[in-house]
């Protein structure tokens, strides 16, 4: 289990994150989300232990993380832009990682190289984005880690990759309980394979929660009326977002999906129609709650 | 065995329950038949594994399947429950169109009437057979 809690980090006086307080349990894939500068990449270099926080506790089996060397044996860490030693091939890049993670896999490394055709004998800077980022999971994967922290990571894949690595990805977490901790701005890719989600937003975890149970009890609902909209109606359920589109409301709903139809449907409305949130619309008005609203922009 | 819609709003986790379900409902499963791993079916089609143990929990949680330890998840032969499902199921379908029918401007006694019809053909199909 992966636990930070009330963590502070600032760069210059300014603030990065403050207070941020996050659970990960093992064999899990959890998904960050975040406004632009929210702290995501900063979150997860703490939990590498790149950095080090200010207060608060960040730890791994109850055990901290900065400096600790058998911990970060077990943790792999890959950045938003992968780094690779100037001139070096794919062969002499394994070299360095089999000397550092004492559980690499060789058998693993030559399996997946194969399986993506990825030549060995290249220097990795020749390569193209996309194929970079493919050598940083192999490596990776190679490592065997039990925590895999990735930013960005699908970025410059083409489609065909995106679910090879994906499916190594999840043989991984089936096999191993390895625990993944994702960040993304690709919400419908978090949406497919994360399991926990928190929504990270200036320097503060602002929702941690199962994505089933917050899919589960928001909704989008569209009704219309042949007459008037019945208040009553609007004033018993917790509405978080209304929209006129013509005479058909569009409604954003938190509660239990069983009651909110019944209560819809009491009403008799010509038109009905209930449907779960994306994690993009839910994002959107969770954010909208809290004053992070989309305007339609005109320049 | 089936395809999930990856792109429907509705969580992956309510597709998988209802998925297998209407497998064990419509006796495509059989009783005792074990059901695929959930290695497999993970990688099958790249969902979490974490998804998929969940959905068995709650089917077994449903009284549709049973977990041998170490061996893993089998259908519950009782599937007296599962019957009970389809019916509240239906109903739901039902009250859905009926509620419809009356907004397009059929009567209830129309609706009756078309109830009678259904039933009597039903029972003179039987006796032909």
């Amino acid at each position: 289990m992966i636990e930070m809690r009330n963590v502070r980090k600032s760069f210059a006086g300014v603030e990065a994150l403050n207070n941020v307080n996050l659970t990960i349990q093992k064999g899990s894939i959890y998904g960050l989300i975040g406004s632009n500068g929210a702290g995501k990449t900063t979150l997860m270099k703490l939990l590498s232990g790149i950095y080090r926080q200010e207060e608060g506790q960040i730890t791994i089996e109850g055990k901290p993380v900065f400096e600790n060397i058998s911990l970060k044996d077990k943790v792999f860490y890959i950045s938003d832009y992968p780094y690779f030693f100037p001139h070096y091939t794919t062969k002499q890049m394994a070299q360095f990682y089999k000397d550092i993670y004492k559980n690499w896999s060789d058998d693993r490394f030559f399996k997946l190289t194969n399986v993506f055709g990825l030549e060995l004998n290249k220097r990795i800077q020749s390569l193209s984005k996309g194929w970079q980022r493919l050598v940083a999971f192999i490596l990776a994967l190679s490592s065997m880690p039990e925590i895999l922290i990735l930013d960005e990571p699908l970025d410059g894949l083409d489609p065909v990759m995106r679910k090879k690595v994906k499916n190594v990805l999840i043989q991984d977490v089936a096999e191993r309980e390895m625990t993944i901790f994702i960040s993304s701005h690709n919400l419908r890719e978090i949406e497919d394979i994360c399991d926990h989600v928190g929504i990270l937003h200036k320097g503060a975890i602002i929702i941690e929660k199962e994505l089933d149970e917050l899919k589960a009890d928001t909704h989008k609902i569209q009704v219309a009326y042949k007459e008037k909209v019945p208040e009553a109606l609007m004033k018993k359920m917790n509405i978080l977002h209304t929209e006129k589109r013509g005479s058909v409301f569009l409604l954003i709903v938190r509660g239990e999906e069983d009651i909110v139809a019944k209560q819809v449907r009491e009403t008799h409305p010509v038109i009905f129609d209930l449907l779960p949130l994306t994690l993009e619309e839910i994002f959107i008005y969770e954010m909208g709650d809290i004053g992070y609203a989309i305007k339609n922009i005109m320049v | 065995m089936f395809e999930l819609d990856l792109r429907s709003r509705k969580p992956i986790y309510e597709q998988l329950v209802d998925k297998l379900k209407e497998l064990i409902i419509n006796e495509i499963l059989k009783s005792d038949e074990q059901l695929p791993s959930v290695r497999t079916l993970a990688q099958q089609f790249t969902i979490n594994p974490n998804t998929i143990q969940k959905a068995y929990r709650e089917l077994e949680m449903q009284g549709f399947i049973y977990s041998i330890k170490g061996k893993g998840n089998f259908v519950n032969p009782s599937s007296k429950k599962a019957d009970l499902e389809k019916v509240e199921k239906v109903k739901k379908e039902l009250e859905k169109l009926i509620l419809e029918a009356l907004y397009l401007g059929i009567s209830t006694s129309e609706l009756m009437d078309l109830i009678r019809y259904v039933d009597d053909t039903k029972r003179g199909g039987g006796k032909d057979d």
